[in-house]
């Protein structure tokens, strides 16, 4: 079942790279957020208790229905048009992404040798993460900045369950509030960008001097 | 008992030369009816066919002997493709160790004289749909070999055939890899057709065309024979298809039929609806879209690999 999350969770990556629109960016998350909230309930059918489904619905909330939300928000009270404005074409970035995964795929196949972990997850969070900073580095909006922020995180998230079985959930709570804090502090930025600056390039924050 | 298996895979032919064209119709039908429109009677490709055997045939005259052969020798290759698949679990005529190869290359070698006759007539319009062809031929091959050939690579068996029936759903990440990989060869239906989101089959004059541009100036029986063997091409590719759902049935040729049917039947309606909803890809962005056929195959494949 894990394999078939993961397997999903990689299609989205890919989806990821070759959509060009905001609003795609925006529901790429949402998916992730309810495919990781099925991944965490999913052990829980067996020896099913109230208090471990604590995370899982705090996940739900924050992923799949809070920041999609403030971000659709940000997105149609600062009118960002709806292309992403890529660096690079996007058959270019499509490549570099199957490239990396196939990378990651090996390594994590031999890493699982030697150690004790599963390597479907484990690379499927691994890759979200490097097309996480792949999306920050190749795209000119901000907005899409942050939704590549919060792909990283859903990527380290894969990658704990897969490192871990575990999980201690205070921990993981923590990890939660601090995406949420830094999603609204960010749009809170992009407000204050966008009323200084007319664009929401970072290409014009490269020009900025004091 | 062998003279049965023959007149199975016999019939298995007839079944695609004869039904091919009504599987085009089915579809135009159904698009029509989601359009809300009435539309062309099912059987209307046979119709056009007709008429095109009855009406005269011009080659232009800067042409060679190469616009000449070519319709037939692709009808003729795709034929001996169609010759290679199984319908129902009847062994198909065509069916050796490696000829998933063959039937790979026998469809290239369909594409390529193809390609050429359209640079032989010297009409710069088809000349551009043919560079056209040629592009989008490069990033369609590799889907072929990344999903079917993964298969085969986890199976062990290199004919068509055996793979097929190498399919068995006994653990879930089987199941998901077939499903997946069914996927991967709907979109390669799509591209190698000449469909939707690639190209559409409808429009004869417009400049994005590709595949109806290079048939542009044949007429008469080179027109019917290139018609005829995209009509089959698309029934292969719908086989294609159904060849992953066959390991749901018991394994016995009439319910091998029946699911046959059964899964042509639900393909015509969703490649009716998938060409009803989406409209015309940009030029520019064909290749990362059959990029991304590709990417689902590779994926597929390492996650497979990488389970066991």
């Amino acid at each position: 079942m894990q394999n078939v999350l993961s397997i999903l969770f990689c299609l989205s990556l890919f989806y990821l790279a070759v959509t060009s629109r905001v609003k795609a960016y925006v529901t790429v998350l949402r998916f992730q957020g309810i495919l990781l909230t099925v991944l965490l309930v999913f052990p829980f059918i067996h020896h099913f208790s109230i208090f471990a489904l604590i995370l899982p619905a705090t996940l739900f909330i924050v992923k799949v229905m809070v920041i999609p939300r403030y971000i659709n928000k940000i997105i149609l009270d600062l009118d960002i048009k709806r292309m992403i404005e890529p660096t690079i074409q996007q058959f270019t970035f499509l490549l570099l992404v199957i490239f990396s995964m196939v990378i990651i795929f090996v390594a994590s196949n031999i890493l699982s040798k030697s150690t004790n972990i599963e390597t479907i997850p484990f690379a499927s969070g691994f890759s979200a993460i490097v097309v996480g900073i792949f999306v920050i580095i190749f795209r000119k909006k901000l907005i899409v900045h942050v939704t590549g922020f919060l792909v990283l995180e859903n990527g380290i998230f894969l990658f704990g369950t897969a490192v871990a079985s575990e999980l201690p959930m205070m921990i993981e709570l923590g990890t939660l509030l601090d995406i949420f804090v830094v999603v609204f502090l960010m749009g809170i930025a992009i407000n204050k960008i966008s009323s200084t600056l007319s664009g929401f390039d970072v290409t014009a924050l490269g020009r900025l001097k004091d | 008992m062998e003279l049965i298996k023959v007149i199975q895979g016999i019939i298995s032919i007839l079944v695609i030369l004869v039904l091919a064209p009504m599987f085009a119709g089915l579809i135009n039908k159904l698009k029509a009816i989601f359009t809300g429109r009435i539309g062309a009677p099912v059987l209307q490709p046979y119709y056009d066919l007709k008429r095109l055997y009855k009406k005269e045939t011009i080659n232009a005259k800067s042409s060679s002997f190469i616009s000449v052969i070519s319709p037939a020798i692709n009808l003729v290759s795709v034929v001996i493709a169609a010759a290679m698949l199984p319908i129902g679990f009847a062994r198909p005529i065509i069916s050796f160790e490696g000829d998933i190869i063959l039937f790979a290359y026998v469809l290239g070698l369909a594409r390529f004289f193809q390609i050429l006759a359209a640079m032989d007539i010297g009409s710069s319009f088809e000349g551009m749909g043919a560079a056209r062809e040629a592009t989008f031929a490069v990033f369609a091959e590799p889907i072929f070999f990344f999903t079917i050939g993964s298969i085969a690579f986890i199976s062990g068996l290199t004919s068509i055939y055996d793979i097929y029936h190498s399919i068995r759903l006994d653990n879930v990440s089987y199941l998901v890899f077939i499903i997946v990989c069914s996927i991967s060869v709907f979109f390669l239906a799509i591209t190698e057709c000449s469909r939707m989101p690639v190209d559409d089959p409808n429009t004869h004059l417009e400049l994005t065309m590709i595949h109806e541009v290079m048939i542009l100036d044949n007429s008469g029986i080179d027109l019917f024979l290139y018609q005829y063997s995209s009509y089959i091409k698309l029934f292969i590719y719908s086989i294609l298809e159904t060849s992953f759902f066959y390991p749901f049935g018991v394994r016995s040729y009439s319910v091998g039929v029946i699911i046959f049917v059964v899964v042509i039947a639900t393909l015509s309606i969703a490649l009716a609806i998938s060409e009803t909803i989406t409209s015309r890809f940009k030029m520019k962005n064909i290749p990362q879209y059959l990029l991304f056929a590709t990417a689902i195959g590779i994926l597929n494949l390492l996650i497979y690999t990488f389970t066991k």
